[in-house]
């Protein structure tokens, strides 16, 4: 059968399947007119019935099923990323072609999930570089619409609820200029030394405790974020994946009451446990068998945290409804972060005196506020753009308190202050040129702290991840990490709040900021700590003891720790349990020769790892998408996507297998981009030796859009070299400033507001708050697409 | 979204699952059925983390398939020995496409690829099961056991359940936030006054949220309506729990120290299991799904008298481990307790054993970093005289564990072909249309 005949065959396919035919715009008539076409002169040269490549047959298939969702999400993929019609290929389809393919199979699979579980996959994050990067770069396309963003409800961040619980209990200190690391209130809160995210209760009026450092630790109580993040790689803040389940309100709830509670009263605590000094406590309250419980805790006499309209309630006998109504519009305000309606505080006030008088003031004042916690505003920020006249186009400038919210959420975790609330108020927040006064005056303003800076980094990067990486022992200490296992830990976190500050000291700077995140030499470390995980590996020889020591060497095989320049002391923000971490840390410089920039930090790199071994596909592929603008297909719910299990063999052979011709399609686009990390173990650690044989770290960028940028590299130095001068990189750079910062995957209408943001980037030098800036004042950021007419059907 | 009526009314009226369910490879249905689920069944899973060692159940000398009688059991499950007439070891199925390694995830019980990170692909069998058999207040309660830190700092945690794709169903971890969820309604005096004034403030906050819902656009709605439903399904189970509550008395747990001051995790494990037992025979519910390490890599054993804990334990060899004939022996104990306490109760002609099926198995297969070829599997009880029992079985077929999943639809009365396996897949994972017969009365 020749090519013409199976053109027939499938230009008949919609004759079979009268539904196919049927005229309007459903995907029937869609499949007809935008699938097979393409399908007609592109794919069935190689998946007719006869030729059936890769064991793929799309002669005969019927438009998009839940039944044959599977192949359709197959063949979106590999369309949308190039990878199918191959390379090389006599009449390849034209970007836009592809695309309008691309996005009419999208919409497909969208319409046959509907009842079937849905399908929302092509909005992840994770797909968006599934349009194709010249397009969004090159000429603008004739014929795009003016692009707005879906209006929505955006479920706030875990971390932000934290931030704002956090400033309910506790008094922070405000921003010093003079100690620009150090944690103060608004700021990012850090992990302790064990990974976790606590907030504590009545931390700072601590004394003095019974027993040591991990009695402490289990005596004094606090609570973890109650909001569910996506516990993977990559941006993860898109408004779409998240809502608010019914354990975790259960679980607000229950933990609104324990910090009302304490907002009311303070530490719950026996009298004796309250003094100026701990020595004017009685001994019989010292004993050890109080270790690790709440009475072994002793705080100070005065008072350190907040005292709000919560706590005054208290020191009324019989609180009047404008007692009541002022905690209930201090606690909405620092909750929602806008003030609330009259309706609102009447509401919530009656609430309050209901419970207040089933249940006495004090238990009352805790149960009748818990509600507010619980408010959608709480924990939903509207972008619903409910008030102005839509545009021909259906979109509706975002204006005054959602405006105003949109502004702080793009930066801050905190309500915002009283001037941009009170310019929503005024309606001084309803045009472009508002909207640039705000974002200018933020930008500016140090004090104003801005978590969500850091947090696209930390996003982008992963680097947050290395102290969620799970070691095997065995293998740990093998590649020169700590025999005591939680050390290794406890330096991943240590160094994460290290490269935290390099980032805040590069955006302070802000000059050439992608640049100088791949290239620098400088580092923020506890020299002595980071020193085994910034130095090299030597050889599997177990180190001798010094006889002097009282302890064996903490590694089981000889390192070379690295000798950093003495350099200068800088301030990093750590957690703070059980006593004033040190915030110290040094601004030095790596060995030049070894390292460059965050890919080459130990955190990046184990963050990239896995128990066993580097993994040098998760970190090709992090080029790939991060850097490139390209993308890896999921892969085949058929693929048993395992390595061999060879503990003598170097991970470069082992790897061997992805270059079969069915897995080497995808694994072109990673393992050659990740295999020049080899220089490096997977604990992070320099090698120049692998099994005892010179370490291989050649790799090669291939196909990367870029001609400049293809060609083999001799190693992960050469590579970033080549990668930071690229204006590819920058643009890509730019696409996920956009996507975090809209929340959503960009679109071929999006191409105007990316090309601002790519030059106000460039043409400020590389400045950070030039592209954010940009990107707010960008349509695609002010309008949210409403649809009144579809809203009045449905009431 | 999968509910207990439009489940039935799918299978009612031969749409088969597969669009009911909504899991991209959900499963496959006969064309001509019946429900069958009959009267009160209930099945229990238990899944140990870290993975299953076979060597650990297969008793001694026993290279094939054969009877227990006689035998004797591996020093892990010794425990189980007075049941070994009630139970069945299984070998032999296999979960390579579920892409074990660490964990499974909710691939354990989905049959679908799992891993860190991956979203549920689909419903698990826990939760299809809870929507086939008769109705209960709280069809399906989910409880985790993990190190008292955990367990304390994030109190539920969604790893092995799902009620479709992409929808995790979460499991209770504090047992003192579940006992008040689930015997609050019954205390008396001022703990009641109390009860009944959260539950006012409980139904404010239902109404607040519930309002402007129509005014979202759709998308929105849907996405903000599970959070309104929360509190629906919290409120509502309040009220059902209320509706009985003189029945609860009869079987609520003792709220002891173990509950308010525990002194190690298992103390925690413990007053779950309680909560769990007394839910199943208070006839609270019909499926109880226990992830013992909730589903991951971690876990913490230190009232057994057991120091390391973690991700190590995961890495240690299972066979002739004193640490993991520790875990696992406490395992057995809690299964123990389970079917003696289903003995004790009266049900029909017999007691609630009777009609029940316990699943025990691991969320990782055979072992840490494993490829999932062997998982092995023990049932206990035969679910109404459905399964066949005192036996061990070595199959050698290497059918997917979504085989032994379709058979229990098959043994509730709600017989499949295949479970969350389409055509296309069935050769590939060597599924075999219907139950697995050698494990069938």
């Amino acid at each position: 059968m020749n090519k013409t005949q199976l053109r027939a065959i499938l230009t008949l396919i919609p004759l079979c399947c009268p539904t196919a035919l049927a005229a309007g715009d459903g995907p029937e008539a869609a499949f007809g007119s935008e699938i097979v076409p393409f399908l007609n002169q592109h794919c069935m040269d190689c998946h007719s019935a006869d030729a059936a490549e890769g064991e793929i047959v799309l002669e005969g298939v019927s438009r998009v099923t839940s039944d044959n969702v599977e192949l359709w999400k197959r063949v979106w993929e590999q369309v949308a990323l190039r990878q199918m019609p191959p390379r090389g290929t006599d009449d390849p389809p034209e970007p836009l072609a592809r695309l309008k393919f691309a996005d009419e199979i999208t919409r497909q699979i969208e319409s046959a999930m509907v009842d079937a579980g849905g399908f929302d996959r092509h909005h992840h994050p994770s797909k968006g570089n599934h349009i194709d990067h010249d397009l969004l770069f090159g000429p603008l396309p004739k014929d795009l619409s003016p692009t707005s963003t879906p209006a929505r409800l955006y479920r706030v961040h875990p971390m932000e609820h934290l931030t704002r619980l956090s400033s309910l209990i506790n008094q922070d200190p405000p921003y010093d200029p003079a100690k620009p690391g150090v944690r103060s209130q608004g700021d990012f809160i850090n992990p302790n030394k064990e990974g976790e995210i606590k907030v504590y209760y009545g931390l700072d009026r601590v004394i003095g405790w019974v027993g040591g450092t991990a009695a402490y630790a289990a005596s004094i109580t606090g609570f973890p974020p109650a909001l569910s993040l996506e516990d993977a790689h990559g941006l993860r803040s898109y408004p779409n994946l998240y809502t608010v389940n019914g354990a975790e309100a259960t679980q607000i709830a229950s933990t609104a009451e324990d910090i009302l509670r304490f907002m009311a009263f303070g530490p719950d605590a026996e009298p004796y446990q309250f003094a100026a000094s701990v020595k004017d406590i009685d001994k019989k309250y010292k004993h050890e068998s109080l270790r690790g419980l709440a009475q072994s805790l002793f705080y100070g006499l005065e008072p350190k945290r907040p005292l709000t309209p919560v706590y005054d309630l208290t020191q009324i006998e019989q609180p009047g409804d404008e007692d009541l109504a002022r905690a209930v519009r201090f606690l909405f305000t620092e909750l929602t972060c806008r003030r609330p309606t009259e309706d609102e505080t009447q509401r919530y006030t009656a609430i309050l005196r209901t419970a207040m008088t089933d249940l006495g003031r004090d238990d009352g004042i805790v149960l009748g506020l818990t509600p507010i916690f619980l408010d959608r505003a709480a924990l939903f920020r509207s972008e619903l753009a409910q008030a102005g006249r839509p545009d021909s186009h259906g979109r509706v400038m975002l204006q005054d308190a959602e405006l105003a919210l949109a502004i702080n959420a793009a930066f801050s975790y905190l309500r915002p202050g009283d001037d941009l609330l009170d310019a929503a108020a005024n309606g001084k927040l309803r045009t472009r040129a508002d909207v640039e006064r705000e974002v200018d005056r933020i930008l500016a303003d140090d004090s104003i702290r801005k978590p969500r800076m850091l947090q696209f980094f930390r996003e982008y990067f992963d680097y947050d991840r290395a102290g969620k990486i799970c070691k095997d022992t065995a293998a740990l200490q093998a590649a020169g990490g700590d025999t005591r296992t939680d050390q290794h830990y406890r330096a991943m976190w240590n160094m994460t709040a290290s490269t935290d500050r390099l980032i805040e000291l590069i955006l302070a700077e802000d000059r050439d900021v992608l640049k100088e995140l791949l290239t620098t030499n400088r580092i923020v470390s506890s020299q002595k700590e980071d020193a085994p995980y910034l130095g090299s590996y030597l050889s599997d020889k177990r180190p001798k003891k010094d006889p002097k020591a009282k302890r064996g060497p903490n590694r089981s095989v000889t390192i070379a720790p690295y000798n950093s320049p003495k350099g200068t002391a800088i301030h990093v923000r750590v957690a703070r349990v059980v006593k004033p971490n040190k915030t110290n840390r040094v601004l030095t410089t790596v060995d030049e020769s070894q390292r460059k920039g965050i890919l080459t930090h130990p955190v990046w790199l184990v963050a990239h790892s896995d128990a066993m071994d580097n993994h040098a596909i998760h970190r090709g592929r992090w080029i790939r998408e991060r850097l490139l603008g390209d993308a890896v297909p999921d892969v085949p719910i058929t693929v048993d996507a395992m390595l061999p299990d060879e503990p003598n063999a170097t991970l470069r052979h082992r790897m061997r297998v992805t270059k079969e011709e069915y897995c080497w399609k995808c694994h072109q686009k990673m393992d050659p981009l990740g295999l020049p990390f080899e220089m490096y173990n997977h604990a992070g650690l320099y090698r120049t030796t692998e099994l005892k044989q010179p370490v291989i770290t050649s790799g090669e960028i291939i196909d990367s859009g870029d001609p400049e940028l293809d060609g083999p590299v001799k190693d992960a130095l050469e590579m970033i070299d080549r990668l930071a001068a690229s204006e590819r990189v920058e643009q890509v750079f730019v696409r996920h400033a956009f996507r975090f910062w809209m929340g959503r995957n960009e679109t071929i209408d999006d191409a105007p507001v990316l090309q601002d943001a790519w030059h106000a980037y460039r043409d400020s030098g590389g400045s950070m708050k030039a592209l954010v800036r940009s990107l707010m004042l960008s349509d695609a950021w002010l309008y949210r697409r409403v649809d009144r007419e579809a809203l009045a059907g449905t009431r | 979204m999968l509910n207990r009526r439009n489940l039935l009314r799918g299978l009612a009226t031969g749409m088969g699952a597969t669009s009911i369910l909504g899991a991209p490879h959900a499963f496959a249905s006969r064309p001509n059925f019946s429900i069958k689920t009959g009267g009160a069944k209930r099945v229990i899973f238990f899944l140990q983390n870290q993975g299953f060692a076979p060597e650990t159940c297969i008793p001694e000398g026993m290279t094939e398939s054969g009877s227990l009688d006689g035998v004797t059991l591996p020093e892990p499950i010794q425990a189980l020995d007075p049941y070994k007439d009630r139970m069945h070891i299984i070998t032999g199925l296999h979960g390579r496409h579920t892409s074990p390694s660490h964990s499974a995830y909710f691939g354990a019980l989905g049959g679908y690829r799992g891993g860190i990170g991956v979203a549920p692909g689909g419903a698990t069998i826990d939760h299809v099961i809870s929507g086939l058999l008769p109705e209960t207040i709280m069809p399906h309660l989910r409880l985790g056991m993990d190190a008292l830190e955990n367990m304390i700092s994030r109190p539920t945690l969604a790893t092995l359940s799902a009620s479709d794709a992409g929808k995790p169903l979460y499991m209770h971890s504090n047992p003192v936030n579940l006992y008040r969820l689930l015997f609050g309604g019954i205390a008396t005096g001022d703990v009641k006054r109390r009860y009944e004034a959260r539950s006012r403030v409980f139904d404010s906050i239902e109404s607040l949220a519930g309002q402007g819902v129509d005014r979202l656009p759709a998308g929105e709605r849907e996405r903000y309506s599970s959070y309104v439903n929360g509190f629906r399904d919290i409120n509502g189970l309040r009220e059902r729990l209320h509706d009985v509550s003189d029945h609860l008395t009869n079987f609520a747990p003792e709220y002891d120290e173990r509950f308010t001051q525990p002194e190690f995790e298992t103390d925690w494990h413990d007053a779950l299991l309680d909560i769990g037992i007394a839910s199943l025979k208070a006839g609270l519910t019909s499926v109880l799904t226990i992830g013992s390490g909730r589903g991951e890599i971690f876990g913490s054993w230190k009232g057994l008298g057991i120091t390391e804990q973690g991700h190590n334990l995961g890495h240690m060899k299972q066979p002739d481990n004193p640490i993991w004939v520790k875990i696992r022996q406490y395992n057995c104990d809690m299964l123990v307790r389970l079917m003696q306490a289903l003995e004790s109760m009266p049900e029909g002609d017999g007691t609630m054993m009777d009609n029940t099926l316990i699943v025990y198995t691991s969320n990782n297969a055979d072992k840490q970093h494993t490829n999932g070829a062997n998982w092995p599997f023990i049932l206990l009880g035969n679910c109404s005289g459905a399964f066949r029992t005192g036996q061990y079985t070595r199959l050698t077929s290497s059918r997917p564990l979504n085989d032994l999943y379709a058979t229990m639809l098959h043994a509730i009365g709600a017989p499949h072909d295949h479970f969350n396996v389409s055509r296309a897949q069935a050769s590939q994972y060597r599924s075999v249309a219907g139950p697995i017969e050698e494990l069938l009365a």
